[in-house]
This record gives structure tokens, C-alpha cells and sequence, in this order.
């Protein structure tokens, strides 16, 4: 079988850009034939599996017996399910304060690499670093020790006099040690705001410069606009990603989200409510419900960014 | 190009070859022989530990056993149910397993364990009165592989540090409350008492025998009203926030470790096969256990539980095999010597007779001796989902603790959860 693929898999390369109706029939049964790998992984891996959870998300599903259809039941009891309640609270604050801290430490750090001095490529390669190892296990293992009692973090601020004990037991103090992590996770969109920077013509500078323009000047009347759909493209990105932060809450609260379910997180407790109660439907409601979230709030920052993102080249 | 008709013989001959395969290397029947011996798998959690010592046993089997080959693969105990969860879900469970009593119910009821009294497992060698945590419904699904029982733990060396005398062995609830609150003074918040009690599912559930109160009717309800809830976390109501419990922020911080592990406690309330695991978590050289209290010294409420059982999947097919590896870990006297107490008191008299104990196998050993004339039959296994509930009481406790609900809240909230529970699996 290899075999006979291989003789002919080179033939629609090969021939010559046809026009006629039937090769045109032929050239798109090759592609489709190329395309079948992903397209295949696409509906079995993908497609499907939405499809399924979405009918699993409308019955009571245990994971042992057949699913019983059970209508809307699932989307009404989670909104009196107060467990429910609290993860979204604690997602929401996770995702308002979180990503404009990250991304404003992201476009701090990147406004200072931009400019030309010694060492750049290892000061880049150094705030990136984070954020590669960021999403492992070992490194949400190392946060919890240094914000633990008589940690790092805690040792180093009684050296300030302030005493807060660890922050990890600590339910009031263990959503800042999940945004710092975050936060502490810059490296990718500094890499795309860097970027970014670099394609603001300098002649807007100069001329700025020209008119007399300070620092400051330049960067609200230049640089962030001219960042805008940078920053947009950012901000979409991390809202997303951070509605879906899982790994890190889960090693540091040992996958229960406590202490006193402060960092129960909307995906922790999904996983939660599938995998250790066997709903699983309830589950599959509580993953439509964040893709219909997710979308809102995308359409949202869409509507809206066209009262802020400028591209080049807009009439605005 | 590939024309359709060299697609086609293409894809059907790929097929037929695929079949092939696969028909070569499907089980000639449900027995092998020593040259082409059947496979099963079986798998367990534990540590590294354990997994040495089934390795152990494992070889000795397959000596035993040459038409048998045992696949074997473990993981941690949270991981360790979503594992088989998944795995139940697509009718593919490993062969053998080893199992907890707490979701007995959940996989036997929903026809995905093997009725072992359909194949051949020898129980001569077992206590009476410890079978029927196997059972359910009258037909046995789970065959204990040993037993623990519930007692305090404390550390005698911390006791001596901060001058307070170590426990008598029987005592009331108002006289452990007391020791708990001496330490508390005592340990001057570098030690605390103990644990809050009241949050530990097996204690209350040990109070309530106590009390002559079963904790579920035959019918999957709950045995006990909120009132008995309200009774019981009240009973600690006055201890939480004084140095004789340990601090909930205190105890979140050492997690996954227990804080009597972490050394922040000189007593603790649990299963004693836990000895080793505190041993070396709090590096003590010696911990002790005493019975835990009780207002009627004749009735401790106290009771054998299987520490872990075995079962067989349902669809396994090899039934044959499955069996005589289960009677092998469950009987075999040299099985028990490999594990000593590491899974608990061997359940069967013949891996007890031919282990030497010493040390703390010993400890372990003499307390569940000592405790004898107060055991009483073990409860039924637990209702299905009984994993969800015991994960609730516990945070629910913890919550307490951080002073997010009062008392009655807490048993609001916790009977609200139990209810959805049972409605959910009725």
C-alpha cells in the first residue's frame, strides 16, 4: 500500500496547473486526499469529542452507565450549586487583575529591551525563560515552597518587618501568589510586543522629537497606537489563556482548590465535578459554559477595539 | 493519481492484513500453559515502596504459576481513581486490582466487578466477621488483603519535651479534650494538640457505632439526622482556635504531608497501618497508639476495616487466572512476609502465621491484638459516591475552621451535598 502511494502521491505536484473542469475535480481530490490526516485527527480528536460532550452536557452521566437525558437540568442546578458560584468568582479575579498585570509588565519590560544596549539577547532570553518552564508542574512545585510558611517570600518580607506568615494557607493571600505567578509568566507576549516595537517607523519620533515631544508624549501619542492591534492581539490571547489556568492551581492546592476554596478555579472544579464525582455530565455543561463565555467576551473585545486598535493604513 | 479502484484494494487489503494481525495476537482460550502462558494486568497505588514489594510477589507467582504472566503498573491514590474512571468509562479495566472500600459500592453496582464467589478463592483462612466488607448484596466482589483499625497516634518523645503524661489508653471524650487542651498550653504554639477531630469521615462514623447509630440505612439514605451532625462538630466548637487544635492555615500549608507528619502536632486520628509513612514523614523514632475515646467504655464503636481489597474486572478473560493471583496475594504465606504491615494486619491467618513482626510491625500488630474484645462487625461498604461525601466532611471542616460557616452552616452545607449525592445515584 505504501508503495502504491508513494509512485502516485507525486503526480499532482508534478502536472501542469490545469484548467480544465475535471483536472480542477482531480486537483481538489488530491488536496482533500493530502488534507485527510489532519482532517481526520480534526473530526475524530476534535469535532467529535465537542459534539459528544455537548450531548453529554444535556443528560446525567456517570461515566459507568449509559448517559440519561435529562434537558437543561445541569445549566439550572449550577447556578445553585454555590461551589460553581465561588469558581467563577475566583476565575473573574483571576482574569481582571491578572492579565492587565501581566500584560503591563510584558510591555514595560519590552519597552526597556527595545532599546539598543549590551546584552540584550541574554536579557530576552532571560525573561522569556519563565514563561517556558511557567505552565510545568516543577515550577508551580517551587512556588508553593517559597510562598509557604517560613518560605523565601515569607523570610524576606519579615526581614521588612511585615509578618503575613505563609501565603499559601492563607485564603485571602493565595490569589496574589496565583496572579504574581502569572505575572511572573511575561515572556510571550513581551516577545510579540517587541516585535511590535520594532515596526514603528522611527521617522514618527524623529519628527515628534522635532516638535518637541518628552518621553511620555511620544509614548501615548506614538507608541501605543501605533501598538494598538499588538496589544489587542495580546490582550484577547491572555483573557483566553487565563480562563483557562489549571496546571498551577491544581499542584498547589493539591487539586482540592483550597484552602477555604480560594483557589478554586472554574477548570479545576470542572475536572473536579468529571472526574472525582463522576458527573460528567455536569461537567460537559460547565465546558459549554466557558466556550460561551470565552466567545462573548471575545465579541466583546472586538466591538470595542475599534474605538482603540488603529491599523496602518485606516481611514481613522 | 490513485484511482479509485487502487485505493480501494489498497485500503482492503490493509484491512485484512490488520485483522490478521490482530487475530495472532488474540488469546488462543482462557488458560495458557507454561509455554504460552496467558497475560494478565494489575494494578495498584502506592510508593515506590510498595511497588518493590508487589514486584516481589509478583516473581513468586509467576514461579508458582508458569502458564500466568502478571502485567503490573501503579500509580498515587488521587491519580489512581480518575485512572479507573476513565478506564470503566471505555470498558477497559485492568484485570486485577487492588481496591478501596470507599468506592466498593460505585464500581460493584454498576456491574463492573467480578462476582468472586463465581470463581475459586479460598477464605478458610479469614476472620468471619471481616468478609462482609467485601459484599454486597450478598455476592462478594472485594477479598481484603489485610486490616486496619482506627486509634490515636502520638509521639511520646514530644510529650516528654513539653512535660505531659502520655495517655492511659481508655479514656472519654472529655478527658482527651483535656489532654488535647494540656498540650496546646503546653506546646506554647510550637506544638499543637491534634487535628480537629471532627472533620475525619471514619471518626464520626465511629462515634455514631457509639452511639448505636449506623451511618447508612440498607437503602443508600443517610443513617443520621443533622442534629447528630450538629451534635458532633459542636463537640469541638470550644477547642478550634486555641493552640490544642492545629490552625487551619497551618495544616494547608504542609499539605500534601498531615501536620502530625509535619511535626506541628503530638497526636493524630487515623488508621494505624499509617505508622511507616508518620515515621518517616516526622522522623520520630517511636510512635505510639491507644484506642480512641469513647463515652460508653464498653462500646468503642471500634471495627476492622479492610485496608485494601482485591478485585477482578468484570470483563477480564481470564477469570482462571485473575483468581489464583488473587488467592495467591491474599493467602500466600510468603505474600505476607514480602508486605509485613505495609498494607496493613494481613487479613488471612496464614500470611499472619508465616510473617515475623518486629518493631513497628509489631506495634501495629499488638495494638490491633489489644483492641480485640471491643471489634465489631465492619460496616457494610459505603454508599455509591461515597468518595464525593468523605471529600465534602472534610472540607466542609476545614471551611469551619476558617471560621467561613458556624456550625449550623456547615451542617446545612454538608447535608445539602449529601443529598444531591444520593438524588443523583438513586
Amino acid at each position: 500500500m505504501t508503495q502504491t502511494l508513494t509512485r502516485h502521491s507525486g503526480a499532482p505536484a508534478a502536472a501542469p496547473p490545469a484548467r480544465a473542469p475535471r483536472r480542477r475535480g482531480a486537483d481538489t481530490r488530491a488536496g482533500y486526499t493530502f488534507l485527510l490526516p489532519w482532517l481526520l485527527g480534526f473530526i475524530l480528536l476534535t469535532v467529535g469529542p465537542m459534539l459528544s460532550s455537548l450531548y453529554l452536557s444535556f443528560t446525567n452521566y456517570n461515566l459507568f452507565e449509559a448517559p440519561k437525558w435529562i434537558g437543561l437540568e445541569n445549566y439550572t442546578s449550577l447556578f445553585q450549586d454555590e461551589r460553581f458560584l465561588q469558581s467563577v468568582g475566583v476565575t473573574l479575579g483571576y482574569v481582571v487583575f491578572g492579565t492587565p498585570l501581566k500584560l503591563a509588565a510584558a510591555l514595560a519590560v519590552a519597552l526597556l529591551l527595545n532599546a539598543a544596549t549590551r546584552g540584550q539577547g541574554f536579557y530576552r532570553s532571560a525573561f522569556y525563560a519563565p514563561s517556558l518552564i511557567g505552565a510545568s508542574v516543577s515550577i508551580a512545585i517551587v512556588w508553593k515552597a517559597m510562598f509557604g510558611d517560613s518560605g523565601p517570600v515569607d523570610q524576606g518580607l519579615s526581614f521588612f518587618g511585615i509578618n503575613l506568615g505563609g501565603w499559601v494557607g492563607n485564603p485571602s493571600m493565595t490569589m496574589p501568589m496565583m496572579i504574581l505567578l502569572t505575572v511572573w509568566q511575561f515572556g510571550a507576549p513581551m516577545v510579540i510586543f517587541l516585535a511590535g516595537l520594532k515596526q514603528i517607523p522611527q521617522e514618527l519620533y524623529e519628527a515628534a522629537s522635532v516638535d518637541g515631544a518628552g518621553r511620555f508624549r511620544k509614548f501615548v501619542n506614538i507608541t501605543f497606537p501605533m501598538l494598538s492591534p499588538v496589544v489587542f492581539f495580546n490582550l484577547l490571547l491572555e483573557t483566553i489563556h487565563a480562563f483557562q489556568i489549571f496546571a498551577s492551581a491544581y499542584i498547589i492546592s493539591n487539586g482540592e482548590g483550597g484552602p477555604a476554596g480560594s483557589t478554586l478555579f472554574y477548570t479545576l472544579y470542572l475536572y473536579l465535578r468529571g472526574f472525582s464525582d463522576f458527573r460528567m455530565g455536569y461537567a460537559s455543561a460547565m465546558a459549554w459554559l466557558l466556550v460561551i463565555a470565552v466567545g462573548v467576551i471575545t465579541l466583546i473585545f472586538f466591538r470595542t477595539s475599534k474605538s482603540w486598535v488603529h491599523y496602518s493604513g485606516d481611514a481613522k | 493519481m490513485i484511482s479509485r479502484r487502487k485505493f480501494l484494494t489498497a485500503v482492503a487489503a490493509g484491512t485484512v492484513s490488520a485483522a490478521t494481525l490482530a487475530a495472532c495476537g488474540a488469546p488462543a482460550g482462557q488458560t495458557g500453559s507454561a509455554d504460552n502462558p496467558v497475560t494478565i494486568t494489575y494494578t495498584w497505588w502506592g510508593n515506590d515502596d510498595r511497588a518493590e514489594r508487589t514486584r516481589k510477589a509478583i516473581a513468586v507467582f509467576e514461579k508458582k504459576n508458569p502458564d500466568v504472566k502478571v502485567n503490573g503498573n501503579f500509580t498515587d491514590f488521587a491519580g489512581y481513581w480518575q485512572k479507573r474512571a476513565t478506564e470503566a468509562a471505555g470498558g477497559g479495566l485492568p484485570d486485577v486490582m487492588q481496591w478501596d472500600l470507599s468506592y466498593l459500592r460505585d464500581y460493584a453496582q454498576r456491574n463492573q466487578l467480578l462476582d468472586l464467589g463465581t470463581v475459586k478463592i479460598n477464605t478458610d483462612a479469614f476472620d468471619k466477621t471481616l468478609l462482609p466488607s467485601g459484599q454486597i448484596r450478598g455476592k462478594t466482589y472485594g477479598i481484603p488483603t489485610s486490616t486496619n483499625a482506627f486509634a490515636v497516634y502520638y509521639d511520646p518523645a514530644k510529650l516528654k519535651e513539653i512535660g505531659v503524661a502520655e495517655p492511659a489508653g481508655t479514656w472519654t471524650y472529655a478527658e482527651y479534650k483535656a489532654w488535647l487542651t494540656k498540650i496546646g498550653q503546653a506546646g506554647g504554639g510550637k506544638y499543637f494538640g491534634g487535628s480537629d477531630f471532627t472533620g475525619i469521615w471514619w471518626q464520626f462514623n465511629i462515634w455514631l457505632r457509639q452511639k448505636g447509630i449506623d451511618a447508612f440505612t440498607g437503602d443508600g439514605k443517610l443513617g443520621f439526622s443533622k442534629d447528630d451532625l450538629r451534635t458532633w462538630l459542636n463537640m469541638n466548637s470550644d477547642l478550634r482556635g486555641t493552640n490544642a487544635v492545629v490552625p487551619a492555615d497551618r495544616s494547608a500549608q504542609v499539605k500534601p504531608k498531615s501536620p502530625f507528619g509535619s511535626n506541628l502536632t503530638v497526636s493524630e486520628n487515623t488508621w494505624d497501618n499509617f505508622m511507616a509513612g508518620y515515621l518517616k514523614d516526622s522522623g520520630a523514632k517511636e510512635l505510639k497508639l491507644v484506642p480512641i475515646p469513647s463515652d460508653d467504655p464498653e462500646n468503642l464503636g471500634l471495627f476492622l476495616k479492610p485496608s485494601m481489597l482485591m478485585v477482578a474486572s468484570a470483563k477480564t478473560k481470564y477469570k482462571d487466572a485473575a483468581a489464583r493471583f488473587i488467592d495467591f496475594m491474599v493467602n500466600d504465606p510468603e505474600v505476607g512476609d514480602i508486605f509485613k504491615t505495609s498494607r496493613g494486619v494481613p487479613a488471612s491467618k496464614t500470611q499472619r502465621d508465616g510473617t515475623t513482626f518486629e518493631g513497628t510491625d509489631k506495634a501495629v500488630v499488638d495494638y490491633e491484638t489489644s483492641i480485640g474484645k471491643y471489634l465489631k462487625d465492619a460496616p457494610e461498604p459505603p454508599i455509591v459516591g461515597f468518595g464525593t461525601l468523605e471529600a465534602a466532611f472534610l472540607r466542609v471542616n476545614e471551611d469551619l475552621n476558617y471560621g467561613k460557616f458556624t456550625v449550623d452552616g456547615a451542617v446545612d452545607q454538608w447535608f445539602k451535598e449529601a443529598e444531591d449525592v444520593i438524588k443523583q445515584n438513586a
